[in-house]
């Protein structure tokens, strides 16, 4: 499982994404962020070069007409 | 007939009995608010009862029945909606303390369907905090009851509908599934539910915990109810723009016919590693029961739906926080725990590893695409493991000790990454008298086959015309 210190989440939070978060809810984070960080990674063994990125309000391409 | 063996009707029973009028909407209504006020103080499965409400829809009912203005099998028949559906004048907690005041000023597309299709609405049905929990846990209503097991998970987020619709509290429910969240609690309480294909019902006005993962679906006892209660449901809704302009065929006939000469595949892969055995046990019976209905089972084989977990992670983990922001920067405090800390988990995910998790999705949606030319459904467990005891935090099979959300989503999630449509059924009992999910998964779009195979198997299933303890 990768680690994050929870000093760097702290600071991502208060300097990037600028919602506090409460010490005690650190731990929880980082296991929840540790325990996917090298599954994140591995999606680079897929080839994604030429597929575009799924679109939120669309449906499957199935349905070509829905709108 | 007892007013309480009324509540234990399948909505397609109680249905043929109010269309010839040997049963009252009334007599039926009266019954399950009786039913509720005996159960639910306990039972927990409810926010809000509208008992005023649900007796004057009963006896508008009665009256346009009684006049010949029979509008369908759904006609008087009372149901419950999880407590994220908008409703008109009627407040919509989300399970919540921050919204517990929340009274919406109009209906969700589904309410709304449902009211016209004639349908009494009994309530607003508990859950895990904003959808976001698979356990069912709420720090703020209480925890539903599990029927099967009163120390048990009744299983998230659309926990109340789950048990209730166990427990007789409503005919049936509709729930919410973003990583699972109709069929956990199906697959945990013993009854069916449906994730139809993304596209296929609408979302508008339902308070979204992941726009591009969610699903509304109904959860109820029997498949032909699902086939009823999804026939009000689905079709294009102009106030949602991810709904399909595809056919609905009549999902009630396409259940009805034989499934013989049907291919079941088998997914190994990630559904069936690190299984409780009795759960184990009961799917590969399940399987068998299909093979003696004539349906052709097989393995198949998807070898990169192992990224589907991580996929789903950055992209509900993103698209939660995104909502929630505003709510997080005031009143972070009025959360339940876990729900924070999974909300704030969101900031942490960036935006490439968003966007990989989205194209990811295209090729492991191909994926599924693929191997659904050769057969027409796959069949994988729903939950690899029973209810858990509602304390448990973490849990160990075969020797890997894992934490319980994960491990209860692990069989879902990947389908909602696909939109594919799911359905959940019970299949068989525990040694320790907890209920097994088995799903099926389907072509987009393509829900009547799912339907079909899933009410020939309930002619045979093993927790045929069982009941819980508490339903009984």
């Amino acid at each position: 499982m990768a680690s994050v210190s929870k000093e760097l989440l702290r600071t991502i939070a208060e300097a990037l994404a600028r919602v506090p978060v409460d010490p005690s809810d650190l731990p929880g984070i980082e296991a929840q962020l540790g325990a996917q960080l090298d599954g994140l990674a591995k999606l680079d063994d897929l080839d994604l070069q030429s597929v575009e990125p799924a679109t939120v309000m669309l449906p499957p391409r199935e349905a070509p007409h829905g709108r | 007939m007892a007013a309480d063996a009324l509540t234990l009707l399948s909505i397609a029973e109680a249905g043929e009995r109010l269309r010839r009028r040997t049963l009252s909407p009334l007599e039926l209504t009266r019954a399950y608010l009786a039913r509720i006020q005996a159960e639910d103080g306990a039972a927990r499965c409810y926010i809000t009862v509208l008992q005023e409400q649900a007796l004057a829809s009963a006896s508008t009912a009665e009256r346009e029945i009684a006049s010949g203005r029979y509008r369908g099998p759904l006609h008087g028949i009372p149901i419950a909606l999880k407590d994220l559906v908008m409703t008109r004048r009627i407040r919509t907690t989300c399970g919540s303390r921050i919204l517990k005041d929340w009274v919406p000023d109009a209906d969700a597309t589904v309410a709304a369907r449902l009211a016209e299709a004639g349908a009494i609405l009994l309530g607003k049905l508990n859950m895990h905090e904003f959808a976001y929990g698979p356990t069912g846990v709420n720090p703020h209503y209480g925890t539903p009851v599990n029927p099967w097991g009163h120390d048990r998970m009744p299983g998230g987020s659309s926990s109340g509908s789950g048990a209730a619709v166990a427990t007789g509290l409503c005919a049936g429910a509709l729930g919410t599934d973003t990583g699972g969240s109709v069929r956990i609690p199906a697959s945990l309480c013993g009854i069916v539910g449906l994730k139809p294909t993304y596209g296929r019902v609408s979302r508008a006005g339902v308070v979204p915990l992941a726009w591009s993962l969610d699903h509304i679906g109904p959860m109820t006892r029997t498949v032909t109810d699902t086939a009823l209660l999804l026939q009000a449901l689905a079709g294009h809704d102009p106030a949602d723009p991810s709904t399909a302009v595809a056919a609905v065929p009549d999902y009630r006939r396409a259940s009805e016919a034989d499934p013989r000469g049907l291919r079941i595949g088998v997914v190994r892969e990630v559904f069936f590693e690190r299984l409780h055995p009795d759960v184990r046990t009961a799917v590969e019976a399940a399987a068998r029961a299909f093979e003696g209905l004539g349906v052709r089972v097989e393995e198949i084989r998807l070898p990169r739906i192992h990224h589907a977990g991580p996929a789903t992670f950055a992209i509900i983990t993103a698209e939660s926080m995104a909502y929630h922001e505003p709510y997080l920067k005031t009143r972070a405090s009025e959360y339940g725990a876990d729900v924070r800390a999974r909300l704030l988990t969101g900031q942490f995910v960036l935006a490439t590893q968003y966007l990989k998790a989205q194209r990811a999705r295209q090729v492991l949606r191909a994926e599924v695409d693929g191997v659904l030319t050769t057969v027409d459904a796959l069949l994988l467990p729903t939950t690899p493991v029973p209810a858990p005891r509602t304390d448990e935090r973490e849990a160990t099979v075969d020797g890997v000790r894992e934490d319980v959300r994960a491990w209860l989503t692990r069989c879902t999630r990947p389908i909602n990454l696909t939109g594919h449509p799911a359905l959940s059924l019970p299949c068989g009992l525990t040694s320790e008298g907890l209920p097994v999910g088995v799903q099926l998964v389907g072509r987009h779009f393509d829900e009547g086959t799912l339907l079909r195979l899933g009410r020939a198997y309930e002619a045979v299933s093993p927790l045929r015309d069982r009941r819980p303890s508490l339903a009984a």
